[in-house]
């Protein structure tokens, strides 16, 4: 405590920050010097001597006063030069008065302990004037308008003006009346501080200013106007419901007087409905505030049925937003900040979560229309009035996917009318050629053209719709992740709708390393290959692409039209990165090969020449060895496994090569592909007399053509002039599968720039019976020719070679799958079903058809890898050693 | 000019036995009596005059009184302030006068009362 200090000394003020702690110290001993108690405690205290004592009177603090003792304090001459006093404080005219007289009286009454009869009085005095002055006065203003009736009722035949101008007046009454109020109370507090500071604290009262205030609200606010009426109506409800009105106005586009209404507004934030003013007891929060978020949910409620029914999404998010912004600014600037987030809820609430789902879905202008024609301000706004009521935004989540998908199944739709529209024709040829081979010819050359444009296309269409929805994303959405998610949602589940995407998306990556990439920066093929990336991310079953690819890429390779080892090996990293080591390692075998198989061409060009006797003309070759496992063998031809008989010459070199490579490797199976190949040839033609000028000539011309057209070519050497082959000759000569002879004869017989054989009769389809000759009219501009194979390229595959594809697939991943389970249940011993299922499951690049692992398991058990375990409550297997 | 005198630097305080001071308005505000007694916006008869009669202060307390207006003024921001010498026979009647003029920082109470306290007890104890 501070009794440490030396006597007679005053302390020296405290700094600020002590200030709440001497505050504390000081309240106790109560500053009042009429009821200081002794306690044996403070005597203990003392420090002062007798002696000094002595040099001041002293007297007993109970008696003492800085009035004179002995003066005869009469309560009622005080009260009423007191009462004068305050008369004149509400009438404005204190100049005359002596602030220190009239302090000095109610201090001197306090110190007479005769406090509570002037708390009593001032009070009694402070109603009556209330009742009698004030209160009358607005009731009299009331009474002469019409605002009771206006403000219970609603008017009829009352102009909005002129209510506007009756509301002002009342409004202006009312804030006159408690400014005034307020102010008067002031100055009589302040006189009274004394009765406040020691009777008030003393005997727990609400001090004069917070008595009269409530004094204010029960005898001024909350009386009855009209109390013989029907409905009885306080002072409140009326300034409530004007308040309200005026807010309505200026909700419908009139201007009001804000400043008016924030004054009758601070009157209703400095009342409370108890004396005790508990800051949630406002009756700015307690009245007021209700009726007016009543009245706002009322009105948003029908706005936003009006709305609903009478414009558009986007103004409808618009006039909402601004909406919110207006209530923001009312409760700034006419009502009260309190009632700020209260009202946005009510808003929020009734304007945008009631409605937004309607808003979404509203035909021609809702989501599907914004985000069709990219109306990102539009998006913008939906998506934060969607957060404000919904973090998840659920609903514009749903209406956003359900477009995406929508959007899909279009571009799904357009690629599948494309193909079936140029498939149809070729499903039936190809199936007319098993039964009778030589019955038809191909379909049209342009066929497979399209169905490869439609596969591009389908891709583009999808990576623009990617690019145009990540594009709202990122600029409308602000780049939400909930929305990311469910837009790769979407996405994915319309790509694996569509059962060509794999193929398409690797067409698309062949399409792009072929030809499309070969004149763009290092910039644009990196966008190009991330696109790609893109989409293969969601491809589900990366299998069946993985299949795609390794077939086209097999034809980039070996044909040679590959732009370049390093986009193709960029492709295959990004994959690696995407996908994992394991789903290129084939690929990356694949690239191996090719670069084996160049280092093999030239061991074996030494070789030859080292053998070489030079009495042939030497024929080169250069062969590609691909690991089976690696290529997709498979998929170039089943019938090519049957041997094409070969010229002699050839037979030799690969009879050579044959024991070259054997020689090296043993052990090792070599397999001929001619359908693969392609061969150079130097052809002469004769001299034809009595022609033009260009045949009149010997011509030679150095071609490049297909292996078969190779050996097709090489048979007419022995032929005398004149002298032909039909197709049936042809073919038991070579024994090349019908269906490659056709499309070899195709070119070199059909097609006009590389006719090379002329066919009678003369038409575009091959019969069994046609006829070959020799063309010696053969003429070209050009010394190296190259004969196309029709249909050589990657294509879109036919329906029916896409059946052969999946079963294939399915093979692949009966394999797969078997060999999950195996490694599972080595490590595991024994496991429950639905365990197994999930594990598997987990370790699978594809997703499974469940009834495919069931077999698989079935043909396991069978097979005694695993067993049933019979003892259990659920199914489990067993596996067996 | 009435506004030039309203809100004029110095204030004048009578004691009750006619001494006047005057002194810094700022200083008197210290008082919170005072303060509402001068306050230009109010317009009491002392507000007006800028001049308040103190009828319960005899003059050599009020000087005391306003030496400690100033005392206060002077170390309000200071931590460590030396202590105002008071003469011990002045003690009671400077507490009551603290009381009546509610000066803010109470401090000027709080230190007399704890003296005075002892020479009321001393008195009391005294008296039987």
């Amino acid at each position: 405590m501070l009794t440490g200090r030396g006597k007679g000394r005053i302390r020296p003020p405290r700094r600020v920050s002590d200030k709440a702690s001497a505050l504390v110290d000081i309240d106790k001993p109560n500053t009042t010097l009429h009821d200081v108690t002794m306690s044996p405690r403070r005597r203990r205290w003392c420090g002062w001597g007798v002696g000094d004592m002595c040099a001041s009177s002293m007297h007993s603090p109970r008696s003492v006063g800085l009035t004179n003792p002995t003066e005869n304090v009469d309560f009622d001459t005080i009260w009423k030069e007191l009462q004068m006093s305050f008369i004149e404080i509400h009438t404005k005219d204190v100049s005359k008065i002596s602030f220190e007289e009239q302090y000095r009286n109610a201090y001197k009454l306090v110190l007479k302990k005769m406090g509570d009869r002037l708390y009593e009085c001032v009070k009694t005095f402070e109603e009556a004037w209330l009742k009698d002055e004030v209160k009358t006065k607005i009731q009299s203003l009331l009474l002469g308008g019409n605002l009771i009736s206006a403000a219970t009722v609603g008017i009829r035949g009352m102009s909005m003006n002129e209510k506007r101008v009756a509301g002002e007046k009342y409004m202006k009454e009312m804030k006159a009346a408690w400014e005034d109020h307020r102010l008067c109370m002031g100055m009589i507090t302040d006189v009274l501080m004394y009765l406040d500071r020691v009777y008030c604290t003393e005997n727990k009262k609400p001090s004069i200013f917070t008595a009269t205030m409530c004094q204010f609200r029960d005898h001024v606010l909350r009386s009855h106007v009209a109390p013989d009426g029907p409905e009885p109506t306080t002072i409140e409800n009326i300034l409530i419901s004007v308040i309200l009105e005026q807010i309505q106005m200026e909700r419908e586009g009139d201007i009001i007087d804000k400043t008016l209404i924030r004054s009758c507004i601070y009157m209703f934030e400095g009342l409370y409905e108890t004396e005790y003013e508990d800051e949630n007891e406002k009756i700015y929060l307690t009245s007021f505030e209700l009726e007016f978020l009543n009245a706002s949910r009322q009105f948003y409620q029908s706005e936003g049925e009006s709305l609903l029914r009478n414009s558009d999404a986007g103004t409808y998010l618009r006039h909402t937003e601004s909406r919110l912004r207006e209530e923001q600014d009312r409760c700034r600037s006419t009502i009260s900040p309190l009632t700020a987030t209260k009202i946005k809820e009510v808003v929020e609430e009734e304007l945008i979560k009631q409605n937004i789902r309607d808003v979404i879905e509203m035909e021609g202008s809702g989501l599907n229309f914004m985000l069709d024609n990219d109306r990102l301000e539009d998006l913008r706004l939906a998506y934060n009035l969607v957060s404000r009521i919904d973090p998840k935004k659920a609903e514009l989540q749903k209406a956003l996917q359900k477009r995406v998908v929508q959007m899909g199944a279009e571009i799904n739709k357009a690629a599948k009318t494309a193909v079936t529209a140029v498939a149809q024709p070729n499903e039936k040829e190809n199936g007319k050629e098993v039964a009778a081979p030589a019955a038809k010819a191909a379909p049209p050359p342009n066929a497979a053209a399209l169905q490869s444009i439609a596969a591009i296309r389908w891709v583009d269409d999808v990576l623009r719709l990617k690019d145009k929805y990540d594009n709202i994303w990122a600029k409308a959405f602000q780049q939400d992740h909930g929305l990311q998610t469910a837009l790769n949602r979407s996405f994915q589940e319309f790509i694996n709708e569509f059962q060509r995407s794999s193929e398409y998306i690797s067409l698309f990556i062949d399409e792009n390393l072929k030809r499309g990439l070969k004149d763009k920066t290092e910039n644009e093929v990196d966008a190009v290959l991330e696109k790609a990336i893109v989409l293969l991310r969601y491809i589900q079953d990366k299998d069946m692409f993985e299949r795609y690819y390794k077939k086209h890429l097999s034809r980039r390779l070996l044909m040679g039209k590959s732009v370049g080892g390093d986009v193709e090996k960029q492709m295959i990293s990004r994959m690696k990165l995407e996908l994992g080591n394991h789903f290129t390692q084939k690929l990356e075998g694949m690239f191996k090969d090719i670069a084996l198989s160049g280092e093999l061409t030239t061991a074996y060009k030494g070789h030859v020449r080292q053998l070489d006797d030079g009495s042939r003309e030497r024929i080169e070759l250069s062969m590609s060895v691909l690991t089976n496992t690696f290529w997709p063998v498979e998929s170039w031809d089943s019938t090519a496994k049957a041997t094409c008989i070969f010229p002699p010459d050839i037979e030799r070199i690969k009879a050579g090569f044959e024991n070259f490579y054997l020689g090296k490797h043993t052990g090792r199976r070599l397999t001929w592909q001619p359908n693969m190949g392609t061969a150079d040839i130097r052809a002469t033609f004769p001299k034809v007399q009595g022609k033009d000028a260009a045949l009149a000539r010997e011509r030679r011309h150095e071609i490049n053509v297909s292996t078969y057209a190779m050996v097709v070519l090489l048979l007419f050497n022995n032929l005398p002039a004149g002298a032909s082959y039909t197709f049936e000759e042809l073919q038991t000569k070579t024994n090349i599968p019908p269906n490659d002879l056709i499309r070899n004869l195709q070119s070199l017989a059909v097609a006009p720039k590389t006719r090379l054989l002329i066919k009678e009769p003369m038409s575009k389809d091959i019969k069994p019976t046609d006829r070959f000759y020799f063309n010696e009219n053969f003429s070209s501009k050009f010394l190296k020719l190259k004969v196309g194979v029709v249909a050589n390229g990657n294509k879109v595959e036919s329906e029916k070679e896409r059946k052969q594809t999946e079963k294939r697939n399915d093979e692949m991943r009966g394999g797969i799958i078997e060999a999950a389970v195996v490694r599972i249940m080595k490590e595991r011993k024994e496991l429950p079903h639905q365990q197994l299922y999930s594990e598997v499951i987990s370790q699978l690049r594809f997703t499974p058809d469940i009834n495919m692992i069931k077999k698989r398991i079935e043909s396991l058990i069978e097979r005694e890898y695993l067993e049933r375990v019979e003892d259990k409550s659920r199914p489990a297997y067993r596996y067996l050693a | 000019m009435a506004v030039d005198a309203n809100t004029s630097e110095y204030v004048t305080l009578v004691s009750n036995d006619g001494y006047q001071f005057v002194v810094k308005r700022s200083a008197a505000c210290v008082s919170g009596a005072l303060r509402r007694m001068l306050d230009p916006k109010s317009n009491f008869s002392e507000a007006i005059e800028n001049k308040a009669t103190l009828e319960n202060l005899s003059g050599v307390v009020l000087e005391k009184v306003c030496e400690y207006f100033y005392f206060y003024e002077k170390h309000k921001e200071c931590k460590d302030a030396p202590d105002m010498d008071l003469p011990p026979e002045l003690c009671l009647e400077l507490l009551m006068a603290a009381d009546y003029l509610n000066s803010e920082l109470l401090g000027v109470p709080l230190w007399l009362e704890l003296e005075l306290t002892h020479s009321a007890s001393m008195t009391t104890s005294a008296a039987p």
